[in-house]
């Protein structure tokens, strides 16, 4: 049995705005084991950046969290101030998304990468700076040496996005968090920085969660992917088994949102319809209901509980009526009837909504 | 490739746009930036036209020379058969509403301080067309991208970076263009709002009859929206076909390794990824631009530059050893 490498027990994050409380995240649990990549997939204003940064303790002035957080068997929150200094950026590491700001743009990269290692690690300049090349080498970044007295602005996008990768590898974490790390980059550097992150993962037993808000990126990458939207945990469930019988309607909405290049050009594009809730005055019931497919009148009671028939270790979803179910069938077939949804979006004959 | 060559414009009669050989350079400290050496295409009309290729590879600094803006260093750029490299001031002034563009970024391609009708007609103003028919224009306008015209009078940050997106759709179908350049429209969008905007722009081309110019990083928005595709490296065209048959049968090594790396999905293409950096536009390699990259370059390919060839009908392939199966 695998180490469980961290444990997330209903963790509710809220800041306060000038125009009320905002509930970011929404009571979100999740396990992940030992060597083990889970995705979060969501819209923006999902939470799924809130989530990631909470985890590194890297909350905004105006938040506050409730809900336990444990890594590698710690509480983060009985960590003693001493402890954490040396726990976020050792244990758990951050890349974020865009490596053109997380770089400082007036400092060498030998500066960067040596400043943690130096100040984690205790290192002497001579051995930091060693390990620096090293660490280069680690992420394929051809001469190192050379590359480590240049300036961020002398290396492209692909090449900053290994040079933050090196610097989150820097103390050999136990627990990496990417935070959309391809978003900014192209196709082919995209592939190239995920494979990376694959190897690097599977070389040092590292578990991962990779946050993105593309569902390809996640198949093709993930053991696991959880499905975020407004602030709450949709659908978890092994990759495969998500894609093979997906359950909640926002997920196959997602899906069906993306154009598939197996389709034939101008193949007509399922958007989905309205916006996300205004988190600052959240629905009632389900968040996803006012523009789902399959709302009926008791999603707009009560928000569904994220669950399923193989308990917390399987495939979970939080709907009442999900797709592919008797329930599912019935809620679309009765909302075929009525012409709309529970929410008031009108459908077409074929259940399509208009 | 990544190459030059004529061979795959079009002798037609609805030919709206014809560039040939366009070259656009930058003169910077110590050399020149050739950012598009060579490129010809041809846009008929109601057609759109997809420009794929990565950041830095001249897709938008193609469409941009295109419209002139800049102009481009040399080539020339034929529309309704005038060559309108050749006009200027008042004369190139009249051709401009016919070429309109829509920006990646929905919100800072608006003005914040104008109201969205302001903001919409201001090509009908500069026109001198600001009378009472034009506001029902804009009505009409606003109610066909989906924005309700009793918001007029809010301001771009009252709207959510979708609608900003169909805001900037008629404000560059106001002055009822024959030509849209569409530069990464999508990009900054989330996946649900996407497929909102492309079904939108689809929608608008069939009811105003424009042609678009259709740019993206992203193969499968690109193949989606567009009849014809044109793959683009390091300024020069590697493949033109069909967006089916591109996508059917990719035949440019560079072509295939682009739908290699989208992530997840079906496409059943055998190619490695892209290994080393993309080399500097301002000393670019002889021959084949994407010899230095490319599996199967020879040194034919450091020596000779390909020129585009049709290999099967309607598709165009600027390389000395194409994939053809």
């Amino acid at each position: 049995m695998t180490e469980t490498m961290l444990r997330v027990n209903d963790l509710v994050v809220d800041f306060s705005t000038p125009s009320g409380n905002l509930r970011a995240v929404d009571g979100v649990s999740l396990e992940l084991s030992e060597g083990e990549t889970f995705a979060i997939v969501g819209e923006s204003g999902s939470g799924k950046s809130v989530f990631a940064r909470t985890l590194i303790d890297l909350l905004a002035g105006n938040g506050s969290r409730s809900g336990s957080i444990e890594v590698g068997g710690r509480n983060i929150d009985e960590l003693t101030r001493s402890e954490r200094k040396h726990f976020f950026g050792v244990e758990v590491a951050m890349v974020f998304q865009d490596p053109m700001t997380s770089l400082n743009p007036v400092k060498r990269i030998d500066a960067q990468l040596t400043e943690a290692m130096r100040y984690h690690l205790d290192m002497s300049k001579s051995e930091a700076k060693d390990r620096a090349i090293w660490l280069l080498k680690q992420v394929h970044i051809p001469s190192p040496e050379k590359r480590l007295r240049q300036y961020p602005h002398e290396l492209s996008g692909g090449m900053r996005q290994r040079v933050v990768i090196a610097m989150a590898l820097a103390c050999e974490p136990r627990l990496l968090i990417a935070d959309e790390p391809t978003t900014a980059l192209d196709v082919t550097v995209q592939k190239s920085i995920l494979d990376l992150l694959d190897e690097l993962r599977v070389d040092r037993k590292m578990s991962m969660i990779l946050i993105t808000h593309d569902l390809g990126v996640a198949r093709g990458r993930a053991d696991r992917i959880g499905v975020m939207y407004a602030g709450r945990m949709m659908e978890v469930g092994a990759t495969e088994a998500l894609f093979s019988d997906m359950r909640h309607p926002y997920t196959q909405a997602l899906l069906d949102s993306i154009p598939n290049p197996a389709m034939p050009s101008h193949s007509r594009l399922k958007p989905i319809p309205g916006r996300p809730p205004n988190l600052l005055d959240p629905p009632k019931g389900c968040a996803f209901a006012a523009r789902c497919r399959h709302a009926r009148y008791d999603c707009l009671e009560e928000a569904p509980p994220l669950d399923g028939p193989d308990g917390p270790e399987g495939h979970r979803w939080a709907c009442f009526h999900p797709v592919g179910t008797p329930e599912g069938e019935a809620a679309l077939a009765a909302n075929l009837q009525d012409g709309e949804t529970a929410t008031g979006l009108p459908m077409n004959e074929v259940g399509e909504l208009v | 490739m990544a190459g030059t060559g004529t061979a795959h414009l079009r002798e037609s009669d609805d030919v709206l746009v014809r560039v040939e050989n366009m070259v656009v350079e930058f003169p910077i400290s110590g050399g020149t930036v050739h950012a598009v050496s060579g490129i010809s295409f041809d846009l008929v009309e109601g057609e759109t036209l997809g420009i794929v290729g990565e950041s830095g590879c001249g897709k938008s600094t193609t469409a941009r020379a295109t419209i002139q803006l800049p102009k481009p260093t040399s080539g020339s750029v034929h529309f309704h058969g005038d060559d309108i490299t050749t006009l200027s001031g008042d004369r190139l002034r009249k051709v401009r509403p016919q070429l309109q563009m829509i920006f990646q970024d929905p919100i800072s391609s608006l003005n914040p301080r104008r109201t969205v009708r302001e903001i919409i007609g201001e090509g009908l103003k500069v026109w001198g067309e600001n009378d009472s028919w034009s506001l029902d224009t804009i009505d009409l306008l606003m109610e066909s991208v989906g924005i309700d015209p009793r918001y007029g009078e809010r301001k771009p940050h009252q709207f959510s970076g979708g609608q900003c997106q169909r805001i900037s759709i008629a404000r560059a179908l106001v002055l009822d263009p024959k030509v849209i350049i569409c530069d990464e429209p999508v990009s900054a969008l989330d996946v649900s709002v996407q497929a909102q905007i492309l079904n939108l722009l689809e929608d608008m081309k069939a009811r105003y009859g424009v042609s678009l110019m259709f740019i993206s990083h992203d193969l499968s928005v690109v193949k989606n929206i567009s009849d014809r595709v044109m793959v683009m490296y390091m300024g020069k065209t590697c493949e033109v076909a069909g967006a089916d048959d591109l996508f059917d049968r990719p035949t440019h090594h560079y072509t295939r390794a682009l739908m290699a790396a989208i992530p997840g999905a079906d496409v059943n293409v055998d190619e490695q990824v892209l290994e080393g950096e993309l080399p500097s536009a301002i000393d670019p390699p002889s021959g084949c631009r994407f010899n230095t990259r490319c599996p199967a370059a020879t040194d034919e390919c450091r020596t000779d530059e390909p020129q585009l060839r049709e290999v099967a009908l309607g598709h165009f392939v600027a390389c000395h050893h194409p994939v053809t199966s």
